[in-house]
């Protein structure tokens, strides 16, 4: 778009800084409470995302990797595709309903497929990987001097034994196969529970500090990118406190009527 | 009755006035240039030790997965690594499953491109946005002149010199994957795993618990934790950028929740109190 204006070209980046800045306003309208402007950029922005999405499938993909081939290099068994990709459609067609199933199906079973070489994939290197070794050594060589094992040192059998220790509680809060009426596998379920518990805090502090830094971001872009095409960052950070002062004034007025 | 006061003041407390101590917390350290020197993680001194010992020219695929919702982090973690990558001299192409990040890794790597002597096709490419990462990766591994076909500028892969002697996921030397995603995880189903891969991830915060397991497997060779990982590479590269800047505002953030989570707490231990000793009473 910028060829045909060379006004467009020159004024871009303010522009979509300008732009930049009402938008991260307008969706941080919120923090007062729903409103409409908010409520305006959050359609706004998934509107924007799905069609930026969808142009980029056209482009990247469909286009490359079948548009081209079917049209331009007469490869015609390339618009099966997109027949089969139709037979979706017919499920809304009481009658032939049924040739959906094939689709379905087909996707179904190569889903399938691909899951399982996914769950090997992931799952199976973890689990000799979880078998530490918990006495202290030192490095084992076998007859024709390849290493064996590393050495291991006194901390670190100790980090392998709070290892071995938290997997067997944590697998024992999962073991259904027999009522949990035994002492210790009771004992060991409940501080599997435990364990999870504190995993879980761990995983909300780490949500809470990604949420810290996106903050982060969006005020760096206002105070230090806005800022300098208002007069500084000064000027943007009074501007601020001026709109939180006002988000405050109208939110305790309204709180009083 | 002045604590009770207090506690009455606390109580009623709007939460628009939390929000805005929040906004200052983090804006004022933006005046001063100041840098907290932070010790360096286990899992980032293994990243960087990792891309350093890769030879010159090596091919690198950068798996970049993240859009505007996750910049914060993601955006100084790239760069970061892009930093190293050209310092070396490695070759990479650039692979997205999130369409975002096509223009928005295009847009960061023409702008550095100049100061490290690399050229569009010949050190590098951007092979744009790709939908159903799954099946693509089934495709990519054993074929991927044929599944990456052409790059978002238009050039078909066969004269794309970055792409000479590029054929299989065998001649990829690292996979780099920064995700705000799922994506880490499949890039190690469906590549890492089929190919045994030298892969590292440079994840958002949310995720390090995910990943920590596979760093520990050896599926990953090393780990970007979030902004703070970023903070560390960026320390150990020597070169101050976004994440350095904003170390200051980050930690002023999390002093104040961590103030405000203890203050809570207090509260609501007095409240307790009080309100036994009024029963008591009664």
């Amino acid at each position: 778009m910028t060829e045909f204006s060379p006004w467009l070209a020159e004024h871009l980046k303010v522009m979509s800084i300008w732009l930049g800045t009402f938008c991260t306003l307008g969706l941080f309208s919120i923090l007062y409470r729903e409103n409409k402007l908010y409520r305006f950029f959050e359609h706004l922005f998934l509107g924007i995302s799905m069609g930026y999405l969808m142009g980029n499938v056209w482009t990247d993909t469909l286009r490359p990797k079948w548009w081209i081939p079917l049209w331009d290099k007469g490869e015609w068994w390339q618009a099966g595709v997109l027949i089969f990709g139709l037979f979706y459609y017919l499920i809304f067609f009481k009658k032939v309903s049924w040739i959906a199933r094939l689709s379905i199906g087909f996707i179904l079973g190569a889903s399938s497929g691909l899951a399982f070489q996914g769950f090997v994939n992931d799952y199976w290197p973890q689990i000799p990987t979880s078998f530490k070794p918990l006495w202290p050594h030192q490095a084992i060589y076998d007859k024709t001097g390849l290493l064996v094992s590393k050495a291991l040192s006194v901390p670190d059998a100790i980090n392998n034994l709070i290892f071995m220790t938290i997997l067997v509680c944590v697998m024992s809060y999962f073991f259904f196969s027999i009522e949990q009426n035994n002492r210790v596998l009771k004992r060991s379920a409940q501080a599997g529970r435990w364990m999870m518990m504190f995993t879980f805090g761990a995983i909300f502090g780490s949500t809470m500090m990604a949420r810290i830094a996106l903050l982060i971001d969006r005020l760096d872009f206002l105070v230090n990118d806005f800022g300098s095409h208002i007069g500084g960052q000064g000027v943007m950070f009074t501007l601020l406190l001026f709109l939180c002062g006002a988000v405050i004034f109208l939110a305790q007025r309204t709180d009083k009527e | 009755m002045q604590t009770r006061n207090v506690i009455r003041y606390l109580n009623r407390i709007d939460r628009r006035v939390l929000y805005t101590l929040l906004i200052i917390a983090i804006t004022i350290p933006f005046f001063f240039t100041i840098q907290i020197r932070v010790p360096i993680s286990r899992q980032t001194e293994q990243l960087y030790k990792v891309v350093e010992a890769l030879p010159q020219n090596s091919f690198v695929l950068f798996g970049a997965d993240w859009s505007a919702s996750t910049r914060g982090e993601n955006r100084a973690q790239s760069k970061a690594l892009l930093i190293h990558l050209m310092r070396k001299k490695i070759h990479f192409i650039i692979l997205c499953f999130d369409p975002q990040a096509k223009t928005l890794m295009q847009e960061m790597v023409t702008g550095m491109q100049k100061e490290y002597g690399y050229t569009d096709g010949v050190d590098w490419a951007n092979f744009g946005y790709r939908t159903d990462q799954v099946n693509f990766l089934k495709g990519f591994g054993p074929d991927i002149p044929t599944t990456l076909s052409m790059d978002i500028n238009g050039k078909r892969v066969q004269d794309l010199p970055v792409m000479r002697g590029i054929h299989t996921a065998h001649d990829i030397t690292m996979l780099i994957n920064v995700s705000g995603s799922t994506t880490t995880e499949t890039y190690i189903d469906y590549l890492q795993g089929s190919y045994n891969l030298k892969m590292v991830a440079a994840v958002t915060s949310v995720m390090i618990p995910e990943m920590i397991n596979r760093l520990d497997s050896g599926q990953l060779v090393g780990m970007m934790p979030g902004l703070q990982g970023a903070i560390e590479y960026e320390q150990k590269l020597g070169y101050i950028g976004k994440a350095s800047a904003a170390s200051v505002s980050a930690s002023v953030a999390h002093l104040l929740i961590i103030a405000l989570i203890l203050l809570g707490n207090i509260y609501t231990l007095i409240e307790k109190r009080m309100s036994s000793s009024v029963r008591g009473r009664n």
